[in-house]
């Protein structure tokens, strides 16, 4: 029977696996959607916990967590599709007009 | 394991404490409304429509909604105790002093935004009118921000903030630069919220409750899995105002994104995430304040250092201003530093002042661009003194006023900082404050170097090029003369401050202000 800390430790080992592919990988898609793994490793942190407490105030926040990442792939894709259409790269190493 | 019983209660609902957040929020859904509405008329009242005209309308409608919102806060803040929102048990929003104060000053950073904004766009050629409901939807963010006292709600608010924003800084959506402004900023923004809920996450899992003032009852600075949440969620927050080490957006985001959008970033923003910094730290974290002063001490030095060092080197104004945002940012932390509610006042005195001068020195650059194209390098400033007098006197108004010299506010503003730490400092006995306030002056001293090549360039050297047409607007005119006599009069009076037909003392006011909002 897996108890809460087997689910943290699910959701620990998805948010480095997001951090990781946003430091290392270089397109800008796998890199959002690393982000996404991130915020879906804490909403399950975040479930599990709820039932630790025997509170729903995580599940609560999970639900606002999932607006606010539709929300997210909403206008990031929008800005993707933006910098495609005038650079045709979603290589994010050859957007290097600004710097220093 | 036994699931609570589901109970629902009806929130209770007092209108009149959120009514500019409600003002706000219309503002933010009528506004694509009426603007779909104007443009598929011909004409409207016999006038023929155009994309001009429907900025400038879209402009003028948005600008009401703000006003408003700015006359109902400001009518709150003579009275700072904090008033019941929702439900008194379980507080989403603290509406008191310190909310209405820094409210207020997001809600006049954002209406000298929007109307400097109409121009600017239809010059590089964005003028659609999204950008007023996007600027609106943002300050509703911002202002909840400032005010929240839960985390879902501090999380929520943050959001309504950012990506409004991202869409803001990649508002020019035929320049490439822009593009790549809002594809930076959209990643590392969101990696940074990523960051901040799983430290929330953290959070509720060490403490079983998501409101700020009960995890600070049941706060233990000594367990890993609290210290781990508290200092994942300051890493998401001092993201946003631009803190060392994680500040490397805020250059590239700010030279790219529409000018007037990066004066909105650098004010709004940063007063609403301090808002919520107060909170956090006031209210969640106050029982492991102690061994969270090391890690915010280290941030502000270094914001305070790396942030001066870098903006010496820059030849684009728009990317020293930034790397000048990350160095304020640090002279704002140490308020953070100081216990009592003295850092705090002293912290709000500096958001308004700040946002005067920074929205000034922003606005005279967008009123430089000219066919399609920013004039943002530190040379096409040259002669200004002799082309645009008005714009160069109130850009070197602005420049001395960010270097802090007296008698413009900026002094004043780092004047009470310092103050306070050192004050502080002596009451506490210890010298670590002290230290940071003689790092804080060291660097203004840095500062100097390249806030006055500025004046330098425009009143010393000849210009490069033929004289503009003067294609200034009425308002943006208003703005300029708004920011310059701001920066003299918070200088030279701050207690005395004349708004209107009120005499305001300002430095009450945030004293007041911060006071209200520690128990």
């Amino acid at each position: 029977m897996p108890d809460v800390w087997h689910y943290q430790m699910v959701a620990a080992v998805l948010f480095m696996i997001g951090i990781m592919g946003v430091l290392v990988r270089r397109n800008v898609i796998v890199m959002f959607m690393c982000i996404e793994l991130m915020l879906n490793a804490a909403n399950l942190s975040l479930i599990a916990f709820s039932r630790l407490w025997g509170n729903l105030d995580g599940q609560i926040f999970v639900f606002m967590v999932i607006i606010v990442a539709a929300v997210e792939v909403a206008v990031g894709l929008a800005i993707i599709i933006a910098l495609v259409r005038n650079r045709d790269t979603v290589n994010i190493e050859e957007s290097s007009l600004l710097k220093w | 394991m036994e699931t609570s019983v589901l109970e629902f209660t009806a929130p209770e609902l007092h209108f009149g404490t959120i009514s500019p957040l409600l003002t706000v929020a219309l503002g933010a859904v009528l506004l694509p409304i009426i603007e779909a509405y104007l443009s598929r008329r011909k004409s409207f009242l016999s006038r023929p429509v155009t994309r001009v005209w429907i900025g400038f309308m879209l402009s003028f409608i948005s600008t009401i909604f703000l006003a408003i919102a700015l006359m109902l806060t400001l009518g709150k803040l003579s009275v700072p105790q904090a008033e019941v929102a929702f439900n008194a048990a379980h507080p989403m929003i603290a509406m008191d002093g310190t909310a209405h104060f820094l409210i207020a000053t997001i809600l006049l950073s954002a209406i000298m935004t929007i109307l400097v904004s109409g121009r600017y766009l239809a010059d590089v050629g964005a003028n659609y009118g999204e950008y007023y409901a996007l600027v609106l939807a943002s300050v509703l963010g911002m202002m909840l921000l400032a005010a929240s006292t839960n985390m879902i709600m501090l999380f929520v608010s943050l959001e309504l903030m950012s990506i409004p924003i991202y869409a803001l800084a990649g508002f020019r959506r035929l320049s490439v630069r822009s593009n790549e402004s809002a594809m930076k900023y959209f990643i590392i923004g969101s990696f940074a919220s990523g960051l901040m809920l799983y430290g929330m996450a953290l959070l509720y899992g060490a403490t079983g409750s998501v409101g700020l003032a009960e995890i600070g009852t049941k706060f233990d600075p000594e367990s890993v899995l609290h210290l781990l949440g508290a200092g994942l969620l300051l890493i998401g927050l001092t993201f946003k105002i631009a803190a060392v080490p994680f500040h490397q957006w805020a250059p590239d985001v700010y030279e790219g994104a529409p000018t007037t959008v990066s004066g909105f970033m650098a004010t709004a923003v940063k007063v609403a995430a301090f808002g919520a910094l107060f909170r956090v730290l006031s209210l969640a974290l106050q029982p492991g304040i102690e061994s969270l002063y090391g890690a915010l001490w280290v941030i502000a030095a270094l914001s305070m250092t790396v942030g001066n060092v870098m903006a010496m080197i820059q030849r684009n104004v728009k990317r020293m201003l930034a790397y000048s945002s990350i160095a304020h940012a640090g002279y704002l932390l140490i308020g953070l530093i100081v216990p009592g509610s003295g850092g705090y006042s002293a912290i709000m005195f500096y958001l308004l002042v700040y946002t005067f001068m920074t929205i000034g020195a922003f606005t005279v650059i967008s009123v430089l661009a000219k066919d399609h194209e920013d004039k943002d390098q530190i040379d096409d400033l040259a002669g200004l003194s002799v082309l645009r007098p008005f714009l160069a006197f109130v850009m070197a108004v602005c420049m001395f006023s960010l270097a802090g010299i007296p008698p413009f506010a900026g002094f004043m503003a780092k004047f009470q900082l310092f103050k306070a730490a050192i004050q502080a400092s002596t009451e506490l006995g210890d010298s670590s404050l002290l230290w940071l306030a003689i790092i804080g002056v060291l660097n203004s001293a840095v500062s100097l170097y390249y806030y006055l090549r500025i004046p330098v360039v425009m009143y010393m050297r000849d210009p490069e090029r033929e004289a503009d047409p003067d294609s200034m607007a009425g308002f943006e005119r208003l703005v300029l003369f708004v920011c310059a006599a701001a920066v003299f009069v918070l200088g030279i009076f701050p207690h005395d401050v004349f708004v209107i037909f009120w005499d305001v003392d300002v430095i009450a006011v945030v004293s007041e202000a911060a006071r209200s909002m520690l128990p």
